[in-house]
């Protein structure tokens, strides 16, 4: 077993008196430092009361729990809890203490004295962005939910636990401020590197936020446990396909970014250059447009055969469409977005100046979505495919 | 400009409107009523020519001492009902000891049910007539209202609250003291007014069974066929009766934990 193991679930079961099912049975999963593992699927699947057998809110009823190589089941259960960070969807902040005290408890419980829980109150705030000093005083009534969240997840970091568990933590928030939320997390949790167990009934945030997403069935039956991108691009079984929902393609442009798919060249016609070369090109290449581009190399509007033809040497700055354009980084979906608002179906991609870069098309797009990505491959950022972009001044002659 | 507005926002949650300002607008009322009515009883009874009897009732020594028998007994029974009840509410409420709720709760009910007089006479005559009786008799009467909202005040606790104190490490006792009880005192000590008003009603009977109280005005009044004596005893012990829940409200109000609506 690697090193970096940090949480292994062997053959955990789970039964209650007076039913002959178990409500989770010969659960087996290894989970990795660092990761955000989510655990998804219907309702009453077990989910949850996988994740409390973690830190043993619910006792596993046979079977082996360790935590970086320690059983659980040997510990005392409240000392084990106040070393796994804990947050529920409804939060759970106590309303008569203030947020301070609330954040407090844990490291109170361990024995710190006031003036250190007091910094850690504050520099805990300050992490999950609540300024201390307007904050830490008020009752958890006086606060939005989404800053009930946020003061819900500091609580939970205030020992520095390395293992995390949350329980639909942002289900109660609306659309926009779970967005927020969700987003606020991946980036404190890029800092943190905690290890995280995520329940969730929500496909769509499991996508977003988990590292590994583990499908489960009746009495927590792993049906399928991989990264987004696999689970996207090839579910197990019908089942799992099911609950992926409509859309898994479209879902998988969330996950892959611009530079992961093959990037053209067009010709470019820079300013006071004669559109000859160019429309030259065009006829070679059997392409239908050229890209005009300022002095910087900046895009400035697609031109077509025709409109070269009628410009007839000196383009004016008006002839032909607009360009639409996305960054390396963008996801296939804001370059499918972008893709659509052109006349060719071609997005210009930018470096972070906005100088030309390639272009996308929707053929390099239908390419890449159907060309599924190997299993094991992390599928997101995955390195540079393409040939250094053409500078502008020479046409290169053959598309890529 | 809006670190400003923030700051100013900031203020007005750290210095909370002055508690002392909303109790005194809640709670002035009642003692102004009875200043009144006290006061008119005793100018209209001293302005009444008393005969023997009725002078040797409605005495200073001898009315303190009633009112003194009264409110130690009504003290003593809550003392006691908080301690039985809020006691037996809380352990009614552990997990384990949940099943036992309703025969717990249908034992009260029947100390309650029974008319005061009958408890009171049925018991005096297994245990004698003495002061301990109409104490016990009081207990009985007045255990249901703290029991019940024991019960209800703790079981109506978000038990989400519970599960986050469980999940971040707090023992089952540290979850009882810092979240369930605080978060059930006003629930409480609702059901410890009801009881207390309900106890200094009662005990108006203690002097069936010669435990003293201030009972005993109204029986002499009406035997006697005093109205002086009748009256006062009756205006007197609802006084104490009202003065004491008014004292029960401004209680809860200052143990009321903040952070509630």
């Amino acid at each position: 077993m690697s090193h970096d193991v940090m949480i292994d679930l062997q053959q955990v079961n789970k039964f209650y008196r007076g039913q002959k099912a178990p409500v989770v049975e010969n659960m087996s999963m290894t989970i990795q430092q660092g990761e955000i593992i989510v655990l998804v699927g219907p309702s009453g699947c077990g989910k949850t009361t996988t994740m409390k057998m973690i830190n043993r809110l619910i006792e596993p009823s046979s079977g082996r729990i360790l935590i970086d190589g320690t059983d659980v089941t040997a510990l005392d259960g409240n000392d084990l809890r106040r070393q796994i960070g804990y947050v529920i969807q409804q939060v759970g902040l106590f309303p008569h203490m203030s947020v301070a005290t609330n954040v407090g408890l844990v490291p109170k419980m361990l024995g710190w004295d006031a003036k250190r829980i007091e910094a850690r109150a504050d520099e805990l705030l300050d992490l999950v962005g609540l300024e201390p000093a307007i904050y830490r005083n008020r009752l958890p009534r006086q606060l939005s939910g989404g800053q009930q969240q946020r003061v819900g997840v500091a609580r939970a970091l205030a020992a520095d636990p390395p293992v995390m568990l949350m329980d639909e933590p942002f289900g109660a928030t609306d659309p926009m401020t779970r967005d927020r939320l969700q987003n606020e997390f991946l980036r404190l949790q890029e800092q943190l590197r905690k290890t995280i167990v995520f329940v969730t009934h929500d496909f769509d945030e499991a996508i977003k936020m988990g590292t590994r997403i583990a499908v489960l069935g009746e009495r927590s039956k792993i049906r399928q446990f991989d990264t987004p991108e696999n689970l996207l691009a090839s579910p197990a079984d019908d089942t799992v396909a099911q609950f992926i929902g409509r859309g898994a393609r479209l879902k998988q442009l969330d996950l892959r970014r611009v530079d992961a798919i093959t990037w053209e060249d067009v010709p470019l016609i820079q300013p006071d250059k004669t559109t000859n070369g160019a429309k030259r090109q065009l006829e070679q290449t059997e392409g239908s447009s050229a890209l005009t581009v300022d002095a910087d190399n900046r895009p400035l509007r697609w031109v077509n055969a025709d409109e070269l033809t009628a410009a007839a040497g000196a383009l004016d700055g008006d002839a032909g469409q607009t360009v639409t354009t996305v960054e390396p980084q963008a996801t296939l979906r804001d370059a499918l977005d972008a893709m659509l608002a052109s006349r060719d179906g071609a997005a210009v991609v930018v470096d972070e100046r906005g100088r030309y870069a390639g272009t996308v098309t929707l053929d390099g797009l239908m390419q890449v979505i159907h060309h599924t990505p190997e299993r094991g491959t992390s599928g997101s950022g995955v390195p540079d495919q393409r040939v250094g972009a053409a500078p502008a001044a020479e046409l290169a002659p053959e598309q890529r | 400009m809006s670190s400003a507005t923030e700051a100013q926002a900031a203020a007005t949650v750290l210095t909370p409107p002055s508690r002392w300002r909303g109790l005194l607008r809640r709670h002035a009322t009642m003692p102004l009523i009875l200043a009144v009515v006290l006061l008119g009883t005793y100018l209209w009874v001293s302005a009444t020519n008393l005969d023997d009897i009725e002078q040797r009732f409605l005495n200073a020594d001898y009315l303190l001492r009633t009112a003194g028998e009264h409110v130690t007994l009504a003290a003593l029974t809550t003392v006691l009902v908080v301690a039985i009840a809020g006691g037996g509410g809380i352990l009614l409420t552990r997990p384990s000891l949940r099943w036992l709720t309703p025969f717990a709760t249908g034992l009260a009910n029947i100390g309650q049910a029974t008319p005061a007089i009958g408890l009171l006479v049925l018991l005096s005559i297994f245990l004698g007539i003495d002061f301990s009786t109409a104490l016990i008799c009081l207990v009985a009467y007045s255990v249901l209202p703290v029991l019940q909202n024991t019960i209800v005040g703790i079981n109506q606790v978000d038990r989400h609250l519970i599960e986050a104190g469980r999940g971040i490490g707090m023992s089952p006792l540290a979850v009882l003291l810092r979240i369930e009880l605080p978060l059930a005192v006003p629930v409480i000590l609702a059901g410890v007014r009801t009881a207390l008003v309900l106890a200094v009603g009662v005990a108006t009977l203690a002097t069936f069974i010669d435990a003293g109280g201030m009972g005993a005005l109204i029986v002499t009044g009406i035997k006697l066929q005093r109205e002086t004596i009748l009256v006062t005893g009756a205006v007197l012990t609802a006084a104490l009766a009202l003065t004491l829940d008014w004292l029960g409200g401004v209680i809860s109000d200052l143990l009321r934990p903040r952070g509630l609506d």
